[in-house]
């Protein structure tokens, strides 16, 4: 579906990503339009039922960016978050939705290219999975 | 105390009541009240309307006779009230119950009255009650609109006659109670969400993939799988048609008041008779609509007897595995408890036993849905390891997949009033 523009909401952390993010901008970094960013304190912030609400509301996709591993403002903020959206991934699997869906990366407030390289290649794979599927169903 | 100690104490203290008690003075007093049932009604209705304040009052009232001791010669909080004081100055009042997409149980909670429930004939008309009463589809339909004062409904919505019944219970009349958590959330019927073939793949498995249908599709030329429409050398047969969607009664029909429980407790029964009855009686106000009876404002947690230790989950285990200390927090123990995200009111009686909250309350307010509260709390609980900021997300994976099923464990009795509801099916390749 060469037509098919994804929807993606992308949650990044005050301290790391979002910085990452302006820093990608401000820098003039070429790079797909299709996500929102939503600023949270932490990627611990972003609750399960953040994502979920996404989804069901026809996301075609949701990342979560925060800070690399040891260091997380909050000391140990992005630990938990990353077990979180383990768990989470494994509910959309059973759910039937393909788990490449929901990614969680790390981008530190110097990484604007590694924002941009995230962002185009998730928004690729959202196009190459296609559409939601709950598109239609709800 | 069991329960004929408590029949006989009550027929003790009746007794004493002849003797002239205050107690019973004020009942004698309460049935003279002349009340037209239908002035009242209006009144009730007005009053719901404009006085919401009033009715905040009445509810913190009600709380506070909760809160009060019970009698001294018994520990039922039930005994302190007394039994229904034969018809209602009005006339009887009509009671419809129903049962849906249900297992049953709900039903016979309704019988959890202690001997008031000898009483409630009394008060009311039970108009339709499938399992214990004789009124038809076709009575109920002939009824004027509004003309049954209560109608009770237990059971999720997941076939045509489920929801042609609600809709007209809705229809007629002045109160649609949710009853139970098939009702209010779906319950476990809900879990059929999850199939992905939706009725047909159910259908399909239940009628030619079982083994014990496996003697009776042998005979057949072709698999027999139930039809909603059958022509006959007397007349066309119909059974109502499943959906693929379980559905809770309020995505149904407009609810009035919803008592989640699985069955609910005697607490909350004990609730709504008392609104039905003060109603019926003295036309007094009923709660605001949309109000929760029998729930807490605040989680399980807070009413489980258990110390908690924040101990950090390594290892999963099922209640039956291990010596379960009484004292100590289930989670502590490695024992999956819903009780973090479940709204409190009944009492904890699960963890009490030993056993986990299976979170058939439903979520608090301050979130949608039961099964991404509880994730937050249980993935929080999985201790931050040595190699944490070097290990990969793989191994990350490895360490939550110790949660087995977790769709199924964290929405047993919620799935449709979850975010998602129902399973998808990804069209690969991207169409």
């Amino acid at each position: 579906m060469a037509d098919f523009e994804p929807k993606i909401i992308t949650f990044c952390c005050n301290w790391c990503s979002y910085a990452g993010a302006d820093g990608a901008g401000v820098a003039r970094l070429q790079m797909p339009t299709n996500f929102r960013v939503i600023r949270t304190m932490c990627s611990a912030r972003v609750d399960p039922e953040h994502v979920l609400r996404a989804l069901s509301k026809g996301a075609d996709g949701v990342i979560i960016l925060g800070c690399h591993p040891a260091d997380c403002h909050y000391i140990g903020g992005n630990y938990r978050a990353r077990r979180r959206i383990a768990l989470l991934r494994m509910v959309l699997e059973q759910y039937g939705f393909d788990p490449k869906r929901l990614r969680l990366e790390w981008v530190s407030a110097s990484e604007g290219e590694k924002f941009q390289n995230t962002m185009s290649s998730f928004v690729q794979t959202i196009k190459d999975l296609g559409p939601t599927p709950l598109k239609g169903v709800q | 105390m069991g329960f004929f100690d408590r029949l006989f104490n009550r027929d003790k203290h009746k007794d004493e009541c002849d003797c002239g008690c205050k107690e019973h003075e004020k009942k004698v007093v309460d049935v003279k009240e002349p009340v037209v049932t239908k002035e009242a009604k209006a009144e009730a209705k007005a009053a719901k309307a404009e006085a919401k304040a009033e009715a905040k009052a009445a509810k913190a009232e009600a709380k506070a006779t909760k809160a009060e001791p019970a009698p001294a010669e018994s520990t039922n909080p039930l005994d302190a009230y007394p039994l229904l004081p034969g018809a209602p100055p009005g006339g009887k009042i009509k009671l419809a119950i129903y049962w849906a997409a249900g297992c049953g149980g709900c039903d016979v909670s309704l019988l959890d009255t202690d001997e008031r429930i000898l009483t409630i004939g009394d008060m009311a008309d039970i108009v339709m009650w499938p399992i214990a009463a004789d009124g038809k589809e076709k009575d109920i339909a002939a009824m004027k609109d509004q003309e049954i004062t209560v109608s009770i409904i237990n059971g999720a919505v997941r076939n045509t006659e489920n929801e042609h019944m609600a809709k007209l219970l809705r229809q007629k009349s002045l109160l649609v109670v949710s009853y139970g958590t098939c009702a209010c959330f779906g319950g476990s019927p809900s879990l059929a969400n999850l199939i992905p073939g939706g009725k047909e793949e159910l259908l399909d498995y239940v009628y030619t993939k079982c083994g014990s249908m496996k003697d009776f599709q042998d005979k057949q030329s072709k698999p027999v799988i139930p039809q909603t429409s059958v022509m006959t050398a007397d007349g066309e047969i119909t059974i109502p048609m499943l959906y693929d969607v379980v559905k809770s009664l309020d995505q149904v029909i407009d609810v009035d008041y919803s008592i989640p429980g699985c069955p609910p407790t005697q607490e909350s029964i004990r609730h709504l008779l008392a609104a039905v009855a003060a109603f019926a009686y003295k036309g007094e106000a009923l709660p605001p609509k949309g109000t929760m009876i029998g729930v807490t404002t605040k989680t399980l947690c807070e009413e489980c007897h258990r110390k908690k230790e924040m101990r950090r989950i390594t290892k999963i285990v099922e209640p039956h595995e291990i010596d379960v200390d009484p004292e100590l927090c289930l989670m502590d123990q490695g024992i999956l408890c819903l009780g973090p995200a479940t709204v409190g009111g009944c009492g904890a009686k699960c963890t009490k036993v030993a056993q986990p909250c299976r979170g058939c309350y439903g979520p608090t307010k301050a979130v949608t849905e039961l099964g991404s509260s509880i994730f937050t709390a249980i993935a929080s609980l999985f201790p931050i390891l040595e190699n944490d900021p070097t290990c990969g997300e793989d191994e990350i994976i490895d360490i939550m997949s110790t949660v087995r099923d977790p769709l199924g464990y964290f929405y047993a009795f919620s799935m449709s009033k979850s975010l998602i509801k129902r399973s998808v099916v990804e069209k690969k390749g991207g169409q």
